[in-house]
């Protein structure tokens, strides 16, 4: 049995591109332009880390105008290719304003926001987006949801593709189910396999979890570590959840609110694969308590 | 009690709602029995073996299926007309501010108007028989279609859009493959309703504007104090209606929506 289409394109992760156009998960985009100056954000070197990064935001606000803080504010943020990044912070503190911004449903009021150095001006397939709930297609069988983005580029087999992925987040059994008679964990598992459908080198994830009861939220989180151990995809991933956070990202993120910025970025040192084990680290426990801190003073500011 | 729910219980779901619809039937036709002995007069209110008994009659001579035909054409065409313009109208609007201002103002200053209102300009313009009804019956299709179409296409989910988008979606893709199927329920309910409407129009439109059609043979009827036969046409009328609305249930679970059907 030949390795299926999905499993050949995901060796463009691990560096040996295969040529073809679409399979570039991790190939960046050819002219490498710089585009503004590098500013004043700071640069964290990532142990992956590569010359380029591949997620960019330079000086971001986004203000609605009518508040009185605009929701994000001067946000300056580098990711590099491959690299695990929480956001994390209290309700209102703008983290899902700048997740829509990465993925180009939001334009930010003033800023930049580049992908692999090149301007990124709306949503594209090259930024796969799991949402918190509720955004499978109703209309559609759970193999044509995974399907849908396949189908739109124009790539060859869909449905194939669609069921590696849905047999990749184990639920291979389930392709010609309607969503809605599928648990919220299955419903999340489903709308990873279609964020992953067309191959992105960016998976934003927008409390993916949030939604699911305790249990199954732990037993997503390995399940996400071991599909990204697999194909290293760029993460950016919205929580509020300290632990879970600390336990997925190598460096979390934490926003402030009112104004949305960021208050402090923490490197996670846990060597990879993680299990749930490291919760009762004593290392995790101190990142737990040191990032607890900042979070009680940012929630209150927006607790009224 | 316990024997009465093991009867209900051992003919089924289906079988029970058949029974109890059967029940209710009969004691109508009984009520109306009693109602017309005590009246005595056909003209009044015959009763319904005498209505049946007219059926024979009108069936046996095809002048019954003549009329039924005449106004299922009118319906169907009225409603195509309706229903192929109110429902890309409706999405369009749904997906467009600015045609949307520029419309549903207009929109609803039409839409209070009854379609008998639009009988006599619909007589000037296009005459008697068969043009006025369709536009009569495709004015009442109309304003039901394309209000719930609207609210389908205006219940569109951001997630849905975004995600569709995130996938590689042009415009066009999003209209055909996530806001029309997102609004084929509240479309589908339009439909009905709208098929309703177009029937009760249909009767109006050839009581005054045709020369054909169940609506003309009621009125034909009743000046002819021949009331079995208005009972006829009416009841017929009632039967065709529901049967083509039961008909578009069943299309939108088996084909149109089967997903809010799980089966």
């Amino acid at each position: 049995m030949a390795r299926g289409v999905y499993e050949q394109s995901l060796h463009a992760f691990t560096g040996s591109r295969d040529g073809s156009p679409v399979a570039a998960f991790s190939a960046p985009l050819p002219p490498q332009r710089l585009v503004g100056t590098a500013s004043g954000a700071p640069a964290l070197a990532n142990s992956r880390d590569v010359s380029t990064p591949r997620l960019r935001l330079d000086r971001v606000t986004v203000d609605f105008g009518k508040r009185r803080h605009p929701a994000v504010d001067d946000v300056s943020l580098s990711i590099a290719a491959g690299e695990f990044v929480a956001l994390l912070g209290p309700s209102g503190c703008g983290k899902s304003t700048l997740l829509n911004v990465f993925a180009g449903f939001r334009a930010p009021t003033r800023g930049h926001v580049y992908l692999d150095e090149q301007p990124h001006l709306g949503p594209s397939a090259r930024c796969g987006v799991v949402f918190q709930r509720h955004s499978l297609f109703p209309w559609m069988t759970v193999v044509e949801n995974v399907a849908f983005g396949p189908r739109r580029l124009g790539l060859r087999d869909p449905l194939g593709i669609a069921r590696e992925l849905l047999d990749l987040v184990g639920l291979g059994d389930v392709s010609e189910a309607w969503p809605s008679s599928l648990s919220g964990g299955m419903q999340q598992r489903v709308g990873i396999a279609r964020a992953l459908a067309t191959k992105p080198p960016v998976l934003l994830m927008d409390e993916p979890f949030g939604a699911l009861d305790a249990q199954t939220r732990s037993l997503m989180q390995e399940e996400l570590l071991s599909i990204w151990d697999r194909l290293r995809p760029t993460v950016v991933f919205v929580t509020h959840d300290i632990e879970e956070a600390i336990f997925l990202a190598d460096r979390v993120v934490v926003m402030e609110a009112l104004p949305g910025r960021i208050a402090r970025e923490i490197q996670i040192p846990f060597p990879r694969p993680r299990s749930h084990d490291i919760f009762d680290q004593q290392a995790f426990i101190e990142r737990r308590r040191e990032i607890a801190d900042i979070i009680r003073v940012e929630a209150r500011k927006s607790f009224r | 009690m316990s024997a009465r729910r093991s009867l209900l219980d051992s003919i089924g779901a289906t079988g029970t709602a058949i029974f109890l619809g059967a029940v209710g039937i009969a004691i109508f036709l009984s009520i109306w029995t009693i109602a017309s002995h005590s009246l005595d007069s056909a003209v009044l209110l015959p009763p319904p073996l005498t209505v049946l008994q007219t059926y024979g009659g009108l069936i046996a001579d095809g002048s019954l299926a003549q009329d039924v035909r005449a106004s299922i054409v009118r319906v169907f065409g009225g409603f195509l007309i309706a229903s192929s313009t109110a429902v890309p109208l409706a999405l369009l609007l749904a997906y467009s501010r600015i045609l949307r201002g520029l419309v549903m103002p207009l929109i609803a200053l039409i839409r209070p108007i009854p379609p008998i209102a639009w009988i006599p300009l619909a007589i000037l313009w296009m005459g008697l028989g068969d043009p006025p009804s369709y536009f009569i019956t495709a004015i009442a299709a109309f304003f039901p279609i394309f209000l719930n179409a609207f609210a389908g296409g205006a219940s569109l989910q951001d997630e849905h859009v975004n995600a569709a988008r995130s996938l590689g979606a042009t415009p066009f893709a999003l209209l055909k493959t996530v806001m029309l199927p997102s609004a084929l329920p509240m479309i589908v309910t339009g439909l009905r309703i709208g098929l309703g409407q177009a029937w009760m129009a249909v009767v109006t439109a050839e009581l005054v504007a045709a020369q054909s059609g169940l609506g003309y043979m009621i009125q034909i009827s009743r000046l002819n104090l021949e009331t079995a036969r208005v009972l006829v046409g009416m009841t017929v009328i009632g039967l065709l209606g529901a049967v083509m609305i039961g008909l578009i249930g069943v299309f939108e679970r088996r084909v149109i929506v089967p997903w809010h059907y799980p089966r």
